[in-house]
């Protein structure tokens, strides 16, 4: 599961799993909660693999974060769909999702970047949990 | 706001500086100071942004204090409002966090010809048509293109690259701080990532709390200074409040990505990872200085660009051209910026890295970097405040060069998160409060206006008035927004 909480002029991200993939996979349906009105309007068209090295859990998930908003940025992506294997020394995800049609997705922030500033993933008697804070 | 209030010690100056002693921390190099009235005082206290001025005071090389202006509010590392001066001499740092995700944001003020009078029939229409015509909100994409190599030259040569391509005239660049173009940038140090997110977003007003505004001049306060800048009562102005887009977002996040390990190469103990920072003379720094001025320039053509697409609607909905409308550029201010200038150290002039993240900098009369046409006034800041209530036009003043290196503040300041914001907007109206205050307001997203309504900011009166009293600016001209345009 995941929510958005609120952070001075920005947004945070809170997402909890009881595995780390799930963990993963969840935060990149939170970020595009973010971005989309409807998170529920994207369509699994389009399948591509992100492949991500680093052994340190939270920049992986930083860099995971970075990588899905780049892709939405640059090359107009949206992704509803998310398939994460999180591995010691790095993470391979197959994502699923359309280029933005603004007929049929209403945008609701500019995420400018996901930022540093207490970045968490960490073990809970649950499972894991994992928060990140936006910039807007 | 963010995690609970400061608690830490804020000794009074005098009316409108507070001190945090060196002595609250074993690491603080120097002294925090906190530009800030009575009143303003006492809301800065609530979040954590005193203890992020603390934070910066341990840096490396920093002299005489961490700064912030009345306008603080808690940031990434380094506060909203904040200012940091780095001596290279003496082991100082360049950090990617004390400029902020936004590299060159800022502000720039076009004028008119036009009076309140002559505008106020067709306020709706203009608005309309600024609304269709400049790209606003996430995902939209402008219509000026420019291919990677030509996004590079565009970094390389500032808004002189469009400007050679008739979008803009050679004199917008004298009334554009730095003449648009900082000196020492290199766009091969920027990313293909970021070349990328830039390459469709030049000449877009982005989201958040960029904006376009139609503006009358509501008060002069400063008859000679509003004369010398061009500036009467009820006259029509535009401001543009953007910055380098998607661009410097990457540039600044390629740059924290590369710092990750970069602080403890050089032994240097941060109390935040945000803060992340190398030594000005280092490959590392070097690197993120060329490629932040770059992003630099990037921005400020943003903002030519914007300025350009704004004065074809107005020629169009005037049928007159902009020249005949006389739309001039007042001046372009950046306020997320670091830069390499000359000031007076204990007595001594030296040369140090000026970080300004929510800071602009406000060079007094005769200082050789203002341009020539205002020199012997001093140089515009322009301070974009709430569409509601107001922005203001000040003029850099002596007091900025004694005490926060020519510095000012940049705006008003959140008073309410986002999400508080939607929730107090939840069943109002707000273009339609908007309309009854004599605002016309068109944003693209649903959220954007509740986001953005007056109440989420601090009044921006308080803040100037902060400025003014402590003689880092003066006030020159209130402008109050009649048409509004956001992403």
């Amino acid at each position: 599961m995941y929510e958005l909480f609120e952070h001075t002029a920005d947004l945070g991200l809170r997402v909890r799993a009881h595995d780390l993939d799930t963990l993963f996979a969840e935060a990149g349906r939170c970020l595009f909660s973010a971005i989309v009105e409807d998170p529920a309007s994207i369509r699994s068209e389009v399948e591509q693999s992100i492949e991500l090295s680093g052994s340190d859990r939270e920049y992986l998930l930083f860099d995971w974060l970075r990588e899905l908003l780049f892709r939405f940025d640059a090359g107009h992506m949206l992704y509803g769909d998310f398939a994460v294997a999180v591995r010691p020394d790095g993470l391979t995800a197959t994502v699923r999702g359309e280029p933005l049609d603004p007929a049929r997705h209403a945008l609701s922030h500019e995420v400018k970047a996901i930022t540093y500033h207490e970045l968490k993933v960490e073990q809970t008697p649950d499972g894991w949990l994992a928060e990140v804070i936006v910039d807007i | 706001m963010s995690k609970g209030a400061y608690s830490g010690p804020l000794e009074q100056v005098d009316t409108c500086c507070w001190r945090i002693p060196k002595s609250h921390r074993s690491d603080m190099r120097v002294d925090g100071l906190i530009f800030a009235s009575e009143k303003l005082v006492e809301a800065i206290k609530n979040d954590q942004a005193p203890e992020q001025v603390a934070n910066v005071a341990t840096l490396p090389g920093i002299q005489v204090a961490s700064l912030a202006m009345p306008d603080i509010h808690w940031g990434y590392g380094f506060c909203i409002g904040g200012v940091c001066a780095t001596d290279p001499a003496e082991g100082g740092v360049i950090s990617p966090g004390g400029v902020g995700y936004d590299i060159n944001c800022g502000v720039r003020l076009v004028k008119t010809n036009l009076f309140l009078d002559d505008i106020k029939p067709h306020v709706r229409e203009l608005v309309r048509g600024l609304f269709q015509t400049i790209p606003a909100g996430v995902g939209k994409a402008g219509k000026y293109r420019f291919d990677p190599k030509e996004t590079r030259r565009l970094m390389g040569e500032g808004p002189r690259f469009v400007i050679d391509r008739d979008l803009g005239v050679p004199r917008d660049l004298d009334h554009t701080e730095a003449n648009g173009r900082i000196d020492g940038g290199d766009p091969d140090e920027v990313s293909d990532h970021a070349v990328k997110r830039g390459s469709e977003q030049c000449g877009t007003l982005g989201s958040g709390n960029h904006f376009l505004e139609v503006q009358v001049v509501d008060a002069v306060l400063d008859a000679d200074v509003a004369t010398a800048f061009g500036l009467d009562l009820n006259q029509i102005c535009v401001m543009i409040h953007s910055g380098s887009r998607g661009l410097g977002y990457q540039v600044c996040d390629d740059a924290l990505a590369q710092f990750r390990n970069v602080p403890g190469k050089y032994g240097i103990n941060l109390p935040d990872r945000q803060l992340a920072c190398a030594p000005v003379d280092s490959p590392e720094g070097r690197k993120y200085i060329a490629a932040m001025r770059a992003a630099a320039n990037f921005g400020f053509t943003n903002r030519q660009l914007l300025m350009q697409q704004a004065r074809e609607v107005f020629a169009s909905t005037f049928g007159r051209s902009w020249e005949d409308l006389g739309m001039e550029l007042l001046y372009d201010v950046a306020h997320n910026i670091a830069k390499l200038e000359e000031h007076t150290v204990h007595g001594k002039p030296k040369k140090v890295w000026v970080h300004r993240k929510g800071a602009t900098r406000a060079f007094p009369a005769g200082h050789p970097e203002v341009p020539e046409a205002y020199r012997a006034v001093g140089q515009p800041v322009i301070i974009p405040g709430d569409m509601g209530r107001a922005s203001w036009v000040l003029v850099g003043a002596e007091g900025s060069m004694q005490r926060t290196f020519g510095t000012t503040c940049h705006g008003a300041g959140r008073a309410m998160s986002r999400t508080a914001a939607v929730k107090d907007a939840a069943g109002r109206r707000i273009d339609k409060e908007l309309e009854s205050r004599g605002v016309i307001a068109m944003a693209s997203s649903r959220h954007g206006l509740a986001e953005e309504q007056p109440r989420a900011y601090k009044n921006v009166d308080d803040v100037v008035e902060t400025v003014h009293q402590a003689n880092l600016s003066r006030k020159v001209a209130r402008m109050r927004p009649i048409g509004v345009i956001k992403g």
